[in-house]
């Protein structure tokens, strides 16, 4: 070697700096360059700058009463499902279940169900061939809070239930043994809840972070409700034309900026709430034997039913039609699958559906996987060398989990479609919002596996004079083979069902995904009875390509942690 | 003071049967034997921890054997310390006892100063120490060691082992040591029990 030591150092330490900064810009290329370039246009076409424009939200008729609905049902919702969620969990966790990896896969099943799934999954137990109680319109809040909370309980049971099946026995039990833990309510204070409300706050902000940016479940569930998210979907698509409906975009201007705030607080939020729940997750990193719950089927039952009934739902309805005459009722019949399948003039085939979303799902695996995986490495680089730089570069990370999909299909319809129109001749646009959405989803399961990674394991490949791509391909890939297949799976499965960005990006035409077919559908006059088994088809086979690819995945997630989700 | 009666419990194998043990006021006692024979069973036993399959325990001649753990009044050092890494020194030396002086507690155990140090900070032995301060804050009827000092080394060891020795004798704490350690055990006690063969032994 021709360089001192201090020389070789610095040259390293140089090349990691590259390694980390070069995934680093081409996310803020994907992810922040859009929608900085959409709030120029904004405010270049509104002639306003963002707080100028608040009051414009409660003015117009399409947006009156949203701010404060939104906040409404996404407080509601998070309590909701903490309510729903913590038994859940706790039964998980505490406990010793048979077949728990099954039983653990079905309850998460609905945070990676579509949400235009859920939605119709909903619709069909709530409508006339179910408890047919959409009639009253008293009950659609109810429902979507309960929507909201199937979607959402997952985030609870995978950040709670590690927890408490991590604990170490000796914990409690010493508590037990101390006067501060002889009663219940002091073992609560002392110790149950010091070492649960970090996960328990932690699935909160996600679980109202997904409620507020919620968007087809408002839609289809309260339709007349409007939510931050609704009126920039409803309004977005006249937002950024010159001289065109400014109203538009002062409301786009002033819902997204709403959004946002409370989005970065929300992060600010999870950052600091994740980082106290990594203290309790590291002082405890053994699995312990469990006692058998006596009364938990009591809780776990209900809970499987309330997972699994909307899914079912969905295929049912696909099953029935309506018939026509004087008392309202259903056959069964395949012919909505028929109508779905062969597709008609006014949409395309589920078939054709189905291979646009998988393209678009294979488009954003190729991309995400690696994008994920480079700044995995960078931020994990980073914390090794404790680095001021990891956390902000953490939480840059998660903002498109946060920023919801409307907001992301805006930042590309505002930020690069409306400045140049050829870019609507580009089939491949449709896939940026969705690598957006997958990548942080990625990060968020391969970070904490190369966090759990012995360190011992790569130097001691360096120490065996492997280079940096042996070591790349022959020790981190293979040890972390399980954590990246799910992450793979994971961002596929993101991919096929992200509708937000979709809807505003392809509407009607040959580049329809399936969820946004499954709303085309459901959006045309209901007289013809095969228009909703139709619809329910469309979203069954999307459930169904969901289902297979997640109890896949499950099957390679790592005991314990196996990351947020 | 302690007294166990025909005390038996089984897992896969009988771990003892019938055994009979007194412990009075400010006395102590060595339990010894190899891996598995029981010991530690036969403290969780006593604490509450697990129950009995035949038997009763008395505490100051009252039946104790259905009673929780909590409610005992019993003190107990797990093999491993077991601190609340959310709390720090102080904050898990009160959690023995609200008022408790902290520094002169610390201060017994030779950690003058160590109060707002936080736990994962501490190496093995302090750690053990602070659980060793923490349960004689509590004023326990009688305090259960399974073998506390194991993961420390023998220069270490035969030093917190001599400090808890005083430690109990200052206050008259009956107090119980598991161990593997025939040398330890015999230096915490005069009377040393071999579990496997259930015969005290002076």
């Amino acid at each position: 070697m021709a360089c001192s030591l201090g020389g070789c150092t610095g040259l390293k330490r140089r090349s990691e700096n590259i390694e980390v900064a070069i995934p680093f810009l081409i996310f803020s290329a994907l992810v922040i360059i859009p929608l900085l370039l959409a709030l120029d246009r904004l405010i270049y076409v509104s002639g306003k700058m963002p707080w100028q424009v608040f009051s414009s939200l409660d003015e117009h008729y399409l947006s009156q009463g949203a701010i404060g609905f939104t906040f409404t049902q996404a407080l509601l919702s998070t309590v909701l499902t903490l309510i729903i969620g913590i038994p859940i969990a706790w039964q998980l966790g505490r406990y010793n279940w048979p077949k728990i990896r099954l039983i653990r896969a079905l309850l998460t099943l609905p945070f990676v169900t579509p949400a235009i799934v859920a939605a119709m999954g909903f619709m069909a137990i709530l409508g006339s061939d179910g408890l047919d109680i959409r009639g009253d319109k008293s009950t659609y809040l109810v429902s979507l809070l309960f929507a909201h909370a199937w979607f959402n309980i997952a985030l609870v049971i995978r950040f709670v239930d590690p927890v408490i099946s991590n604990i170490d026995p000796s914990m409690e039990e010493q508590l037990r043994l101390l006067p501060a833990g002889n009663s219940l309510q002091g073992r609560i204070r002392w110790f149950w809840f010091p070492l649960m409300y970090p996960s328990v706050l932690c699935a909160a902000v996600l679980t109202f972070v997904f409620s507020f940016t919620s968007f087809a479940m408002v839609r289809w569930m309260i339709p007349r409700n409007a939510t931050l998210e609704t009126v920039m979907a409803d309004v977005g698509g006249a937002a950024g034309i010159v001289d065109y409906q400014i109203f538009s975009n002062e409301l786009v201007l002033a819902s997204s900026t709403i959004q946002f705030i409370v989005l970065i607080v929300a992060l600010w939020l999870l950052s600091v709430l994740q980082a106290k729940r990594n203290q309790t997750i590291a002082e405890v990193s053994e699995s312990y034997s469990r006692k058998r719950s006596r009364i938990g089927w009591m809780i776990l039952t209900p809970a499987l039913v309330f997972c699994l009934s909307p899914l079912l739902a969905v295929v049912r309805a696909s099953l029935r039609i309506a018939e026509r005459g004087p008392v309202s009722s259903h056959r069964w019949t395949l012919d909505g699958w028929k109508s779905a399948i062969g597709g008609d003039y006014a949409y395309i085939s589920i078939l054709d559906a189905l291979q646009n979303s998988l393209g678009y799902a294979l488009l954003t695996l190729v991309i995400a996987l690696p994008l994920g995986w480079s700044l995995s490495s960078g931020i994990h680089m980073l914390e090794k060398r404790n680095s001021y730089w990891a956390k902000p570069l953490d939480v840059l990370t998660m903002l498109p989990l946060a920023i919801s999909g409307i907001m992301l299909g805006l930042g590309i319809l505002l930020g690069i479609i409306r400045i140049s129109t050829v870019f609507f001749t580009f089939w491949w646009m449709p896939a940026v919002p969705h690598i957006m959405i997958a990548t942080p989803f990625v990060v968020r399961l391969l970070l904490p596996a190369m966090r759990r990674q012995d360190p011992l394991l790569i130097e001691n490949a360096q120490m065996l004079a492997m280079n940096r791509w042996q070591i790349l391909t022959q020790i981190r890939i293979p040890l972390l083979r399980g954590p990246l297949i799910v992450a793979g799976i994971i961002a596929i499965a993101m991919s096929m069902g992200e509708f937000g960005a979709s809807w505003i990006l392809v509407r009607t035409g040959a580049w329809d995904t399936l969820p946004v077919l499954v709303d085309q559908m459901m959006s045309r006059p209901g007289f013809d009875p095969l228009v909703k088994p139709a619809a329910m088809a469309a979203a069954s086979l999307l459930m169904i390509t969901t289902l297979i690819l997640f109890l896949l995945a499950e099957r390679f997630r790592p005991d314990g942690d196996g990351g947020m989700f | 003071m302690l007294r166990v009666e025909d005390a038996s419990k089984a897992f896969d194998k009988v771990l003892f049967k019938e055994l009979k043990l007194e412990l009075s006021s400010g006395e102590r006692l060595s339990i010894t034997g190899p891996s598995g024979c029981g010991k530690t069973t036969l403290l969780r036993c006593i604490s509450g921890l697990e129950d009995l399959d035949a038997g009763k325990i008395f505490l100051n001649g009252i039946d104790v054997s259905n009673i929780p753990p909590e409610r005992r009044g019993i003190g107990f050092l797990f093999q491993k310390p077991v601190l609340y890494h959310h709390l720090d020194v102080a904050g898990n030396l009160r959690l023995g006892n609200r008022d408790a002086d902290v520094s002169s507690a610390l201060k017994e155990v030779g950690l003058d100063g160590f109060a707002n140090r936080k736990c994962e900070k501490l190496s093995g032995g302090e750690a053990q120490r602070v659980a060793l301060a923490r349960a004689l804050l509590a004023e326990p009827k009688v305090l259960l060691l399974d073998e506390p000092f194991s993961a420390v080394d023998e220069k270490l060891r035969s030093r917190l082992l001599k400090d808890t020795i005083s430690l109990l004798s200052s206050r008259g704490t009956p107090a119980i040591l598991v161990t593997h350690n025939l040398k330890e055990a015999k230096s915490f006690s005069k009377n040393v029990i071999m579990i496997d063969e259930m015969i005290p032994k002076d």
